[in-house]
Protein backbone atom coordinates (compact mmCIF):
# COMPACT_ATOMS: atom_id res chain seq x y z
CA UNK A 1 0.00 0.00 0.00
CA UNK A 2 0.83 3.82 -0.71
CA UNK A 3 0.69 6.51 0.72
CA UNK A 4 -0.41 9.39 -1.85
CA UNK A 5 -0.09 12.48 0.42
CA UNK A 6 3.73 12.94 0.64
CA UNK A 7 3.98 13.21 -3.01
CA UNK A 8 1.36 16.00 -2.53
CA UNK A 9 3.27 18.12 0.08
CA UNK A 10 5.79 19.72 -2.21
CA UNK A 11 3.08 20.73 -4.63
CA UNK A 12 0.85 22.28 -1.93
CA UNK A 13 4.66 24.28 -0.87
CA UNK A 14 5.69 25.33 -4.22
CA UNK A 15 4.11 28.32 -3.02
CA UNK A 16 6.03 29.83 -0.35
CA UNK A 17 9.11 31.06 -0.11
CA UNK A 18 10.56 30.62 3.00
CA UNK A 19 9.45 27.67 5.66
CA UNK A 20 10.50 28.50 9.66
CA UNK A 21 10.48 26.06 12.26
CA UNK A 22 10.30 27.62 15.90
CA UNK A 23 11.26 25.04 18.62
CA UNK A 24 13.09 24.37 21.52
CA UNK A 25 12.98 21.04 22.77
CA UNK A 26 11.67 22.20 26.86
CA UNK A 27 8.51 22.91 26.85
CA UNK A 28 7.39 26.62 28.57
CA UNK A 29 10.10 28.66 27.16
CA UNK A 30 7.84 30.35 24.96
CA UNK A 31 7.59 28.78 21.36
CA UNK A 32 4.33 29.58 20.41
CA UNK A 33 5.07 33.57 21.46
CA UNK A 34 8.08 33.62 19.54
CA UNK A 35 6.54 31.84 16.18
CA UNK A 36 3.15 33.73 16.48
CA UNK A 37 4.46 36.89 17.08
CA UNK A 38 7.26 37.12 14.33
CA UNK A 39 4.57 36.03 12.09
CA UNK A 40 2.38 38.70 12.99
CA UNK A 41 5.03 40.84 12.39
CA UNK A 42 6.04 39.79 9.61
CA UNK A 43 2.41 39.98 7.94
CA UNK A 44 2.38 43.48 9.32
CA UNK A 45 5.25 44.41 7.56
CA UNK A 46 3.51 43.84 4.58
CA UNK A 47 4.37 40.21 3.48
CA UNK A 48 2.41 37.20 3.19
CA UNK A 49 2.48 34.97 6.20
CA UNK A 50 1.24 31.77 6.97
CA UNK A 51 1.24 30.17 10.89
CA UNK A 52 0.83 26.29 11.09
CA UNK A 53 0.67 25.12 14.93
CA UNK A 54 1.69 21.65 14.79
CA UNK A 55 1.24 21.32 18.70
CA UNK A 56 -1.70 18.99 18.33
CA UNK A 57 -1.46 18.19 22.24
CA UNK A 58 -0.96 21.91 23.31
CA UNK A 59 -2.38 23.87 20.38
CA UNK A 60 -2.36 27.22 21.61
CA UNK A 61 -1.50 29.65 19.21
CA UNK A 62 -5.72 30.45 18.10
CA UNK A 63 -5.41 31.27 21.66
CA UNK A 64 -3.02 33.84 21.79
CA UNK A 65 -4.57 35.55 18.68
CA UNK A 66 -7.63 35.29 19.47
CA UNK A 67 -9.27 33.59 16.73
CA UNK A 68 -12.49 31.29 17.03
CA UNK A 69 -11.58 28.70 14.39
CA UNK A 70 -14.58 26.39 13.06
CA UNK A 71 -14.70 24.28 9.93
CA UNK A 72 -12.36 25.24 7.25
CA UNK A 73 -13.99 26.65 4.30
CA UNK A 74 -12.84 24.22 1.38
CA UNK A 75 -11.47 24.72 -2.34
CA UNK A 76 -9.22 23.21 -3.83
CA UNK A 77 -8.46 21.40 -0.34
CA UNK A 78 -8.50 23.62 2.29
CA UNK A 79 -8.02 26.70 3.29
CA UNK A 80 -6.42 28.49 6.35
CA UNK A 81 -8.23 31.23 8.46
CA UNK A 82 -7.03 34.42 7.96
CA UNK A 83 -6.77 36.66 11.05
CA UNK A 84 -5.43 39.85 13.01
CA UNK A 85 -5.59 41.59 9.42
CA UNK A 86 -3.93 38.96 7.62
CA UNK A 87 -2.15 36.11 8.70
CA UNK A 88 -3.18 33.05 7.10
CA UNK A 89 -3.50 30.13 10.02
CA UNK A 90 -3.98 26.62 10.13
CA UNK A 91 -4.31 24.69 13.49
CA UNK A 92 -5.49 20.93 14.38
CA UNK A 93 -7.86 23.23 17.07
CA UNK A 94 -10.14 23.91 13.74
CA UNK A 95 -10.92 20.31 13.89
CA UNK A 96 -10.67 19.28 18.11
CA UNK A 97 -11.94 22.46 19.72
CA UNK A 98 -10.77 22.20 23.16
CA UNK A 99 -10.83 18.57 23.45
CA UNK A 100 -7.48 16.93 24.38
CA UNK A 101 -6.13 15.16 21.32
CA UNK A 102 -4.44 12.14 22.45
CA UNK A 103 -2.40 10.97 19.51
CA UNK A 104 0.17 8.34 19.25
CA UNK A 105 3.28 8.68 17.35
CA UNK A 106 1.77 7.30 13.95
CA UNK A 107 -1.17 8.93 14.46
CA UNK A 108 0.77 12.45 14.59
CA UNK A 109 2.69 12.09 11.48
CA UNK A 110 -0.94 11.20 9.70
CA UNK A 111 -2.08 14.56 10.76
CA UNK A 112 0.81 16.01 10.24
CA UNK A 113 1.29 14.65 6.55
CA UNK A 114 -2.93 15.51 5.78
CA UNK A 115 -2.35 18.48 6.68
CA UNK A 116 0.88 19.97 4.92
CA UNK A 117 -0.99 17.70 1.47
CA UNK A 118 -4.54 19.33 1.70
CA UNK A 119 -3.82 22.81 3.37
CA UNK A 120 -3.60 25.47 0.59
CA UNK A 121 -1.36 28.14 1.37
CA UNK A 122 -1.04 29.94 -2.10
CA UNK A 123 1.74 32.11 -2.39
CA UNK A 124 3.57 32.96 0.73
CA UNK A 125 6.67 34.90 1.70
CA UNK A 126 6.92 32.89 5.21
CA UNK A 127 4.95 29.92 6.74
CA UNK A 128 6.03 29.83 10.44
CA UNK A 129 5.03 26.21 12.05
CA UNK A 130 4.91 26.46 15.58
CA UNK A 131 6.32 22.87 17.01
CA UNK A 132 5.66 21.12 20.14
CA UNK A 133 8.21 20.13 22.95
CA UNK A 134 11.04 17.58 22.48
CA UNK A 135 12.76 15.99 19.32
CA UNK A 136 10.23 13.85 18.30
CA UNK A 137 7.51 12.90 15.50
CA UNK A 138 6.93 16.28 14.87
CA UNK A 139 10.75 17.43 14.36
CA UNK A 140 11.41 14.84 12.41
CA UNK A 141 8.44 14.30 10.27
CA UNK A 142 8.91 18.08 9.24
CA UNK A 143 12.59 17.01 8.75
CA UNK A 144 10.91 14.38 6.37
CA UNK A 145 8.51 15.65 4.58
CA UNK A 146 9.51 19.35 4.44
CA UNK A 147 13.12 18.96 3.78
CA UNK A 148 13.60 23.17 3.24
CA UNK A 149 12.13 23.89 6.55
CA UNK A 150 14.69 26.07 8.72
CA UNK A 151 14.98 26.03 12.64
CA UNK A 152 14.90 28.94 14.90
CA UNK A 153 15.54 27.57 18.00
CA UNK A 154 13.88 29.15 21.45
CA UNK A 155 14.96 28.80 24.92
CA UNK A 156 14.93 30.66 28.64
CA UNK A 157 18.55 30.92 30.17
CA UNK A 158 17.39 28.19 32.85
CA UNK A 159 19.86 25.61 33.42
CA UNK A 160 16.67 23.05 32.81
CA UNK A 161 16.46 24.51 29.72
CA UNK A 162 19.66 25.17 27.51
CA UNK A 163 21.05 21.57 27.98
CA UNK A 164 17.67 19.96 26.61
CA UNK A 165 17.96 22.58 23.74
CA UNK A 166 21.54 21.80 22.88
CA UNK A 167 20.41 17.97 22.23
CA UNK A 168 17.63 19.60 19.83
CA UNK A 169 20.35 21.39 18.10
CA UNK A 170 22.74 18.37 17.88
CA UNK A 171 19.98 16.45 16.67
CA UNK A 172 19.28 19.10 13.66
CA UNK A 173 23.16 19.51 12.87
CA UNK A 174 23.25 15.56 12.53
CA UNK A 175 20.53 15.47 10.02
CA UNK A 176 22.23 18.94 8.20
CA UNK A 177 19.27 21.07 9.16
CA UNK A 178 19.51 25.10 8.40
CA UNK A 179 19.47 26.48 11.98
CA UNK A 180 18.70 29.89 11.04
CA UNK A 181 19.66 31.69 15.00
CA UNK A 182 18.82 31.57 18.75
CA UNK A 183 16.05 33.48 20.39
CA UNK A 184 16.32 33.92 24.34
CA UNK A 185 13.27 34.11 26.12
CA UNK A 186 11.96 35.41 29.71
CA UNK A 187 15.76 36.86 29.52
CA UNK A 188 17.07 38.08 32.51
CA UNK A 189 18.53 41.94 33.65
CA UNK A 190 21.88 42.74 32.49
CA UNK A 191 23.98 42.09 35.32
CA UNK A 192 22.06 38.57 35.88
CA UNK A 193 22.55 38.06 31.94
CA UNK A 194 26.32 38.59 32.83
CA UNK A 195 26.71 36.08 35.70
CA UNK A 196 24.36 33.92 33.67
CA UNK A 197 26.68 33.96 30.69
CA UNK A 198 29.81 33.51 32.35
CA UNK A 199 28.00 30.20 33.87
CA UNK A 200 27.01 28.84 30.63
CA UNK A 201 29.62 29.90 28.01
CA UNK A 202 30.13 25.81 27.49
CA UNK A 203 26.05 25.59 26.70
CA UNK A 204 26.20 24.83 22.61
CA UNK A 205 23.00 26.54 22.23
CA UNK A 206 24.01 30.06 23.24
CA UNK A 207 26.51 29.78 19.75
CA UNK A 208 23.80 30.43 18.00
CA UNK A 209 23.89 33.04 16.12
CA UNK A 210 21.39 35.49 18.27
CA UNK A 211 18.14 36.75 16.61
CA UNK A 212 16.49 38.32 19.68
CA UNK A 213 16.47 38.60 23.20
CA UNK A 214 12.95 39.02 24.44
CA UNK A 215 12.66 40.49 28.31
CA UNK A 216 9.93 39.20 31.29
CA UNK A 217 6.96 40.03 31.16
CA UNK A 218 4.84 39.55 34.56
CA UNK A 219 1.66 40.91 32.33
CA UNK A 220 2.62 38.86 29.36
CA UNK A 221 -1.61 37.19 30.18
CA UNK A 222 -2.94 40.40 29.74
CA UNK A 223 -1.47 40.20 25.72
CA UNK A 224 -3.13 37.20 24.88
CA UNK A 225 -6.19 37.35 23.27
CA UNK A 226 -5.29 40.36 21.78
CA UNK A 227 -2.73 40.13 18.72
CA UNK A 228 -3.39 44.35 18.56
CA UNK A 229 -1.77 44.88 22.25
CA UNK A 230 1.24 42.32 21.94
CA UNK A 231 2.20 43.54 19.51
CA UNK A 232 2.51 47.11 20.90
CA UNK A 233 3.56 45.64 24.05
CA UNK A 234 7.56 45.91 24.29
CA UNK A 235 7.57 41.61 23.73
CA UNK A 236 5.92 43.04 20.20
CA UNK A 237 8.67 45.46 19.36
CA UNK A 238 11.11 42.74 20.67
CA UNK A 239 9.26 40.09 18.03
CA UNK A 240 9.25 43.10 15.30
CA UNK A 241 12.92 43.29 15.83
CA UNK A 242 13.97 39.63 15.68
CA UNK A 243 11.33 39.46 12.52
CA UNK A 244 13.06 41.87 10.72
CA UNK A 245 16.45 39.41 11.07
CA UNK A 246 15.08 36.25 9.51
CA UNK B 1 -13.68 19.97 -1.71
CA UNK B 2 -11.03 18.98 0.07
CA UNK B 3 -11.17 15.68 -2.00
CA UNK B 4 -9.67 17.26 -5.05
CA UNK B 5 -6.19 17.52 -2.80
CA UNK B 6 -6.73 13.93 -2.10
CA UNK B 7 -6.72 13.12 -5.80
CA UNK B 8 -4.26 15.29 -7.04
CA UNK B 9 -1.71 13.74 -4.12
CA UNK B 10 -2.74 10.15 -6.10
CA UNK B 11 -1.77 11.66 -9.15
CA UNK B 12 1.30 12.97 -7.96
CA UNK B 13 1.94 9.77 -6.81
CA UNK B 14 0.97 7.34 -9.85
CA UNK B 15 3.33 10.35 -11.63
CA UNK B 16 5.93 9.40 -9.48
CA UNK B 17 5.98 6.06 -9.32
CA UNK B 18 5.85 5.93 -13.24
CA UNK B 19 8.61 7.86 -13.85
CA UNK B 20 10.73 5.92 -11.17
CA UNK B 21 9.74 3.18 -13.64
CA UNK B 22 10.76 4.35 -17.10
CA UNK B 23 7.77 6.09 -17.79
CA UNK B 24 5.82 3.31 -19.21
CA UNK B 25 1.43 3.24 -19.56
CA UNK B 26 -0.59 3.37 -16.72
CA UNK B 27 -2.60 0.33 -17.49
CA UNK B 28 -5.02 0.54 -14.04
CA UNK B 29 -4.57 2.17 -10.34
CA UNK B 30 -6.42 0.69 -7.23
CA UNK B 31 -7.34 3.47 -4.75
CA UNK B 32 -8.65 2.72 -1.49
CA UNK B 33 -10.85 4.22 0.17
CA UNK B 34 -11.13 4.26 4.31
CA UNK B 35 -14.69 4.39 5.51
CA UNK B 36 -13.11 6.44 8.22
CA UNK B 37 -12.36 9.65 6.34
CA UNK B 38 -15.93 9.57 4.70
CA UNK B 39 -14.59 10.69 1.08
CA UNK B 40 -17.27 11.61 -1.59
CA UNK B 41 -16.48 9.20 -4.42
CA UNK B 42 -18.45 11.31 -7.04
CA UNK B 43 -16.23 14.93 -5.83
CA UNK B 44 -13.43 12.72 -6.09
CA UNK B 45 -13.80 11.22 -9.15
CA UNK B 46 -14.72 14.94 -10.78
CA UNK B 47 -11.77 16.27 -9.03
CA UNK B 48 -9.90 13.40 -10.82
CA UNK B 49 -10.89 13.37 -13.61
CA UNK B 50 -10.31 17.70 -14.46
CA UNK B 51 -6.90 17.12 -12.87
CA UNK B 52 -6.50 14.50 -16.05
CA UNK B 53 -7.53 16.72 -18.41
CA UNK B 54 -4.62 17.17 -21.38
CA UNK B 55 -2.90 14.10 -19.73
CA UNK B 56 -2.25 10.91 -21.38
CA UNK B 57 -3.70 8.95 -17.99
CA UNK B 58 -7.71 7.97 -18.82
CA UNK B 59 -10.41 8.31 -15.47
CA UNK B 60 -10.93 4.59 -16.62
CA UNK B 61 -7.75 3.13 -15.54
CA UNK B 62 -8.49 4.12 -12.04
CA UNK B 63 -10.44 1.63 -9.86
CA UNK B 64 -11.78 2.03 -6.27
CA UNK B 65 -11.97 -0.13 -3.40
CA UNK B 66 -13.52 0.55 -0.08
CA UNK B 67 -12.13 -0.25 3.04
CA UNK B 68 -14.23 -1.29 6.60
CA UNK B 69 -12.61 0.82 9.23
CA UNK B 70 -11.50 -0.87 12.53
CA UNK B 71 -10.10 -0.25 15.82
CA UNK B 72 -8.47 -2.24 18.36
CA UNK B 73 -8.00 -0.65 22.31
CA UNK B 74 -4.89 -0.24 23.86
CA UNK B 75 -6.59 -0.53 27.02
CA UNK B 76 -8.34 -3.42 27.05
CA UNK B 77 -7.87 -5.23 23.33
CA UNK B 78 -11.76 -4.51 22.32
CA UNK B 79 -12.05 -4.48 18.96
CA UNK B 80 -14.90 -2.88 16.59
CA UNK B 81 -15.27 -1.34 13.65
CA UNK B 82 -16.49 1.83 12.42
CA UNK B 83 -20.02 0.85 11.80
CA UNK B 84 -20.14 -0.84 15.43
CA UNK B 85 -19.83 2.32 16.65
CA UNK B 86 -18.68 5.59 14.97
CA UNK B 87 -19.09 9.58 15.44
CA UNK B 88 -22.26 10.67 16.99
CA UNK B 89 -23.40 13.96 15.13
CA UNK B 90 -22.39 16.41 12.25
CA UNK B 91 -19.42 18.02 14.45
CA UNK B 92 -17.61 14.71 14.66
CA UNK B 93 -18.37 13.10 11.63
CA UNK B 94 -17.37 16.79 9.56
CA UNK B 95 -14.02 16.98 11.70
CA UNK B 96 -13.30 13.85 11.39
CA UNK B 97 -13.87 14.09 7.16
CA UNK B 98 -11.59 16.84 7.42
CA UNK B 99 -8.96 15.18 9.40
CA UNK B 100 -9.19 11.32 10.21
CA UNK B 101 -7.09 11.50 13.23
CA UNK B 102 -10.24 13.44 14.72
CA UNK B 103 -11.24 10.26 15.36
CA UNK B 104 -8.95 9.75 18.73
CA UNK B 105 -10.92 13.15 20.16
CA UNK B 106 -14.19 11.89 19.42
CA UNK B 107 -14.82 8.36 19.06
CA UNK B 108 -14.21 5.69 22.52
CA UNK B 109 -13.85 2.19 23.05
CA UNK B 110 -17.19 0.71 23.11
CA UNK B 111 -16.17 -1.53 26.16
CA UNK B 112 -13.88 0.69 28.20
CA UNK B 113 -14.79 4.36 26.60
CA UNK B 114 -10.87 4.88 26.39
CA UNK B 115 -9.78 7.62 24.00
CA UNK B 116 -6.35 5.13 23.90
CA UNK B 117 -7.15 3.50 20.83
CA UNK B 118 -5.56 1.80 17.41
CA UNK B 119 -6.93 2.64 14.00
CA UNK B 120 -5.95 -0.81 11.95
CA UNK B 121 -7.31 -0.57 8.62
CA UNK B 122 -10.00 2.06 6.57
CA UNK B 123 -8.69 5.48 7.49
CA UNK B 124 -8.73 7.20 3.95
CA UNK B 125 -7.82 7.27 1.05
CA UNK B 126 -4.52 5.25 -0.51
CA UNK B 127 -2.68 3.04 -3.18
CA UNK B 128 -2.83 -0.09 -3.23
CA UNK B 129 -0.97 -0.95 -6.90
CA UNK B 130 -0.47 0.51 -9.80
CA UNK B 131 -0.19 -1.58 -12.81
CA UNK B 132 2.19 0.01 -15.60
CA UNK B 133 2.48 -1.87 -19.45
CA UNK B 134 5.26 -3.99 -18.93
CA UNK B 135 3.89 -5.11 -15.86
CA UNK B 136 6.05 -3.62 -12.78
CA UNK B 137 3.99 -2.15 -10.02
Amino acid sequence: MIDPRPAAVAGKLAGVKRILAFAGAKGGVGKTICAVGSALALSAAGKRTGLLDLDFQGASAHILLGAELSFPEEASGIKPFTVAGGLELMSIAAFSGERPVPLRGTSVTEAILELLAVTVWGRLEFLIIDMPPGSGDEVLDLIRYVARAEFVLVTTLSPLALPVGGRLLRLLEELGVPVLGLIENMAPGPRRAREGAQAKTAEPLLALPLLGRLPYDPDLDRLIGDPRALMGSCLGRELSKIAARL
Amino acid sequence: MHEWALAEAVLATVEKIRREQGGGAVRSVRVGIGELQAVDLEAFRLGLSSLLEGSDLAPEVFQFQKEAASFRCNRCAAEWLLTDQGPEGEEAREAIHFLPEAAYVYLRCPSCGSPDFRLQAGRGVSIQEVELEGGGD
